[in-house]
């Protein structure tokens, strides 16, 4: 359910951000493009304004230059006619035409000459010299233009009113005329013609501010050009526009074609600056996109590799803490919280590291702690003992490690803890089972012991023998130098230290010898063990105080007398000793013996300084001895013994103050 | 006489003071510490008797009694034993050890037996002694009369030796009276008695 549920919370954790990165990125994408689109909706529309206001200018233009040609040409022809009529009229006509020509030549630079024509067709007069080249009059001879020109003037004379010629080439440029019938008392007299040359009309029609901005052309019915004027030549041209020159008509087109505008400069720049930074805009989205896509893969990577280390350190029975730079806890494992009780919760943040601390360890642990700031703290782990939340107490080995974060920063530390109670327990129960084939052992080698002892025992003592005997001989003989006895005397003396060398050695072996038990009075015991310690206990001072709490007589136990007395003489030695600093009035060694059930309790309770727990633990322990002389081996013989008798012997503190060691022994039904 | 005692034993201590004890019954002693300077020191001529320890480092003291037995070391031998070491010393006894006494003991008991050894050493001497000379007697026979003289000790008549010998009984008679005369015997029974008298 847990797991389920855990499960759940990680699926959600995971597939939140997801989603709303992918709206996120859906969404920019969605106004990049967009803005993509606007800004070419933007700059077309842009363009499009720009044609359409440079295109309606040119229509403009085109339409002004259009109305500024019929304009003058209207204005010519009007004036030539007037010419023509006032001609009809005058008495001296070639002094009038030479006048109002020169007048009209003048005005207008387009109109190159003025012929006067009878009503045959013959040249009267011209102005300024009649040598320039005409309709009808090129050599050789052209029929079809001589027919025109007479159709031109058919067509003159039947309407009144001045005609226009079609254009027509001659050597160097085109040029088109125009009859103007003269009719005098309603009979045809003859025409005026006026010559206009097409460059001349441009050059003059067309001012020079337009010439800049347009090539203007002036183009026949088959598109052939026949006159133009620009400034620049053969440029590509965008837009031009074409309207029919008419007068003189005959399907001539003027034509206005712009050149490439040479654009604003400064919006071009605005414009070029605006695609190059849409084009950074869109570079590094897509370098940022692609950043953020690595980020995210190496994101989903953390989080799996997150949750594998979480799985890890939930399946791990090892506990594991971590703690900052200021000892307040920041992580604690599953399996520290179940080690010592306490939910992480309650751990972390809170400063309760101390709550899980042996009371009596406190020093300790500070001590370690400190060793672990300085970096001194033992590789293989340091022992400690913790207190869970009920208040029971375990054994638990830490190892230490500096927590470094991502930027090489010292943050705190990481702690690995195992509960190695058992493992001591199974410790323990090794070495009390080792300690009991010891003592066994030791009583199988008593019978090999005693026939290596015998022999030992009998060289020093035959060689004693014989010295003496020897000596006594000598003395008896009569027969004898002193100093000869005295030398056998001495030898005789070093064989007996020989002998009691070998004694001394086997000693410590013999101490443990099998014990014999049979059936014995406790409280005579404990009489007896008092009145041999009596006097040491007189000279410390010490009062021993023996209290019965016993029914009826003391009751028969199945023991070593002499073991048992041994045990309780070095319990009673070791009270009085306790004791060397308590004031004399207070040195009382309480002997308590009192019967529970089946057991039988001796207490010997001494009003020394105390035990400390530390040491109590290892009081039993082999060669460990708080006394500078002693071979530490007194407390755990004693302990041997009383197992051997299948009790118990143990120290508590005594709670007036000092220490208690008590025995418990079995009362066996005899 | 000169006889001493040939003290074997690894203890120094030991050795000393049965010297001093021996030396206090005006008993002449010779000390070794191991079995083989013993061996290597010893020769058919030593009289006297040997004091033994029965745990020796080495060879042990029974190995050395049956070296010495297989040199034909007539010397009377006393072990000297530690208390476990009883049934080995009564074992070394059925082999014609002479004694053994187990450490501690009595000292002047040991020094008497001791001396008994030395009387029953003395004797042996004497009685080799004796067997040199009737040793020499024979030797003196020629071949046949010490074919006669071992015809005779079985008990046959001079007849019977004659057939035997295939020689006439006069001849035997002859060498019987000559070789009687040799050995200094009178009758075939003297002849008997004095040899059986060496040979045991």
């Amino acid at each position: 359910m847990k797991l389920a549920h855990a499960f759940k919370n990680g699926k959600l954790l995971k597939n939140v951000p997801l989603k709303w990165s992918n709206w996120y990125f859906i969404g920019l994408r969605l106004a990049v493009a967009s803005l993509l689109a606007l800004l070419v909706i933007l700059f077309l529309l842009l363009h499009q304004n720009e044609a359409d206001e440079q295109r309606s200018t040119l229509i403009a233009d085109v339409l002004w230059l259009e109305q500024s040609v019929n304009f003058e040409l209207e204005g010519t022809t009007e004036q030539v006619q007037q010419l023509a009529n006032d001609l009809t009229k005058a008495r001296d006509k070639h002094a009038l035409l030479e006048l109002r020509s020169q007048y009209l030549l003048k005005n207008s630079p387009s109109l190159k000459e003025l012929v006067w024509l009878d009503a045959s067709a013959e040249v009267i007069d011209s102005v300024p010299s009649g040598k320039l080249p005409r309709l009808g009059y090129n050599e050789p001879a052209d029929d079809v233009l001589a027919s025109r020109q007479a159709r031109v003037i058919e067509m003159a004379r039947k309407l009144r009113k001045p005609i226009y010629t079609d254009a027509y080439q001659t050597a160097e440029k085109f040029q088109f005329e125009v009859y103007s019938p003269m009719f005098e008392s309603g009979q045809y007299q003859g025409s005026l013609v006026s010559v206009y040359s097409f460059d001349e009309l441009l050059q003059q029609i067309v001012p020079w501010w337009f010439a800049e901005k347009y090539q203007v052309h002036i183009l026949d019915g088959d598109g052939n050009q026949l006159a133009s004027k620009s400034k620049i030549e053969n440029l590509i041209t965008t837009i031009s526009y074409s309207i029919p020159l008419d007068p003189p008509g005959y399907g001539l087109v003027l034509q206005v074609t712009a050149y490439r505008s040479e654009g604003n400069l400064v919006q071009s720049l605005i414009k070029t600056l605006i695609i190059a930074l849409a084009a950074i805009v869109l570079v590094s989205l897509w370098v940022m996109r692609n950043h953020i896509r690595r980020r995210l893969v190496a994101e989903q990577a953390l989080r799996s590799e997150y949750a594998f280390r979480k799985a890890m350190e939930d399946s791990l029975t090892v506990g594991m803490r971590a703690r900052n730079r200021q000892g307040l806890i920041t992580y604690a494992n599953p399996a520290f919280c179940q080690m010592i009780g306490f939910s992480a919760e309650e751990l972390i943040g809170g400063k309760i590291s101390s709550a899980y601390w042996a009371p009596d360890e406190t020093e300790r642990v500070l001590t370690f702690q400190e060793a672990v700031i300085e970096g001194t703290a033992p590789r293989e782990g340091l022992e400690m003992r913790f207190m869970r939340k009920d208040g029971s107490l375990f054994d638990a080995l830490i190892y230490e490690a500096p927590l470094i974060d991502a930027d090489g920063v010292h943050t705190g530390w990481m702690a690995s803890v195992v509960d190695i109670s058992a493992r001591k327990l199974v410790e323990e129960l090794a070495r009390q089972q080792q300690e009991k084939l010891q003592f066994t052992s030791r009583l199988v080698t008593m019978g090999e012991l005693s026939s290596t002892l015998a022999h030992e025992l009998n060289q020093p003592l035959a060689a004693i023998a014989s010295y003496n005997t020897g000596c006594l001989n000598k003395l008896q003989s009569g027969n004898f130098i002193s100093s000869e006895i005295e030398a056998a005397l001495v030898k005789l003396g070093v064989q007996a230290q020989r002998a009691g060398r070998i004694i001394r050695r086997v000693h410590d072996f013999v101490r443990k010898s099998e014990p014999k038990r049979a059936p014995c009075d406790i409280a005579e015991v404990i009489i007896d063990s008092i009145a041999l310690i009596e006097s040491s206990a007189q000279l410390s001072d010490v009062r021993i105080v023996l209290v019965r709490e016993l029914q009826g007589n003391s009751p028969l136990l199945l023991a070593d007398r002499v073991m048992i007395e041994q045990v309780l003489l070095n319990l009673m030695r070791n009270g009085i000793e306790a004791m060397r600093d308590t004031a004399t009035g207070n040195r009382y060694l309480t002997i308590v013996l009192k019967q529970l059930d089946e057991q039988i309790e001796i207490r010997v309770c001494d009003r020394g300084s105390g035990i400390p727990v530390a040491v109590q633990e290892k009081l039993f322990t082999p060669f460990f001895s708080t006394k500078s002389e002693g071979m530490g081996m007194g407390l755990n013989i004693c302990r041997s013994i009383i197992e051997f008798h299948h009790g118990r012997l143990w120290v508590e503190d005594n709670p007036g103050g000092g220490t208690i060691s008590a025995i418990s022994l079995p009362v066996e039904q005899l | 006489m000169n006889q001493h005692v040939f003290i074997v034993d690894d203890d120094e201590a030991i050795r000393d003071s049965l010297g001093w004890l021996f030396q206090s019954r005006g008993i002449k002693s010779l000390a070794y510490s191991t079995a083989e300077a013993f061996l290597d020191d010893w020769n058919s001529s030593l009289t006297g008797c040997i004091l033994l320890d029965i745990r020796l480092e080495e060879m042990s003291g029974c190995e050395l009694f049956e070296r010495l037995l297989e040199r034909k070391c007539k010397l009377p031998v006393i072990f000297l034993t530690g208390h476990g070491d009883v049934p080995m010393a009564v074992s070394t006894l059925k082999n014609g050890a002479f004694d053994f006494v187990e450490k501690p003991c009595n000292n002047n008991e040991l020094v008497d037996r001791v001396i008994q050894a030395f009387e029953q050493d003395e004797a042996r001497l004497k009685s080799v002694a004796s067997m040199d000379s009737i040793n020499s007697l024979i030797n003196q026979l020629s071949a046949r009369e010490r074919q006669v003289m071992e015809k005779i000790l079985a008990g046959k008549l001079n007849k019977v030796i004659a057939d035997e010998l295939l020689i006439c009984m006069r001849t035997v008679e002859v060498h019987r009276s000559s070789l009687f005369s040799k050995m200094g015997v009178r009758t075939a029974v003297e002849l008997a008695q004095k040899i059986a008298a060496n040979s045991g």
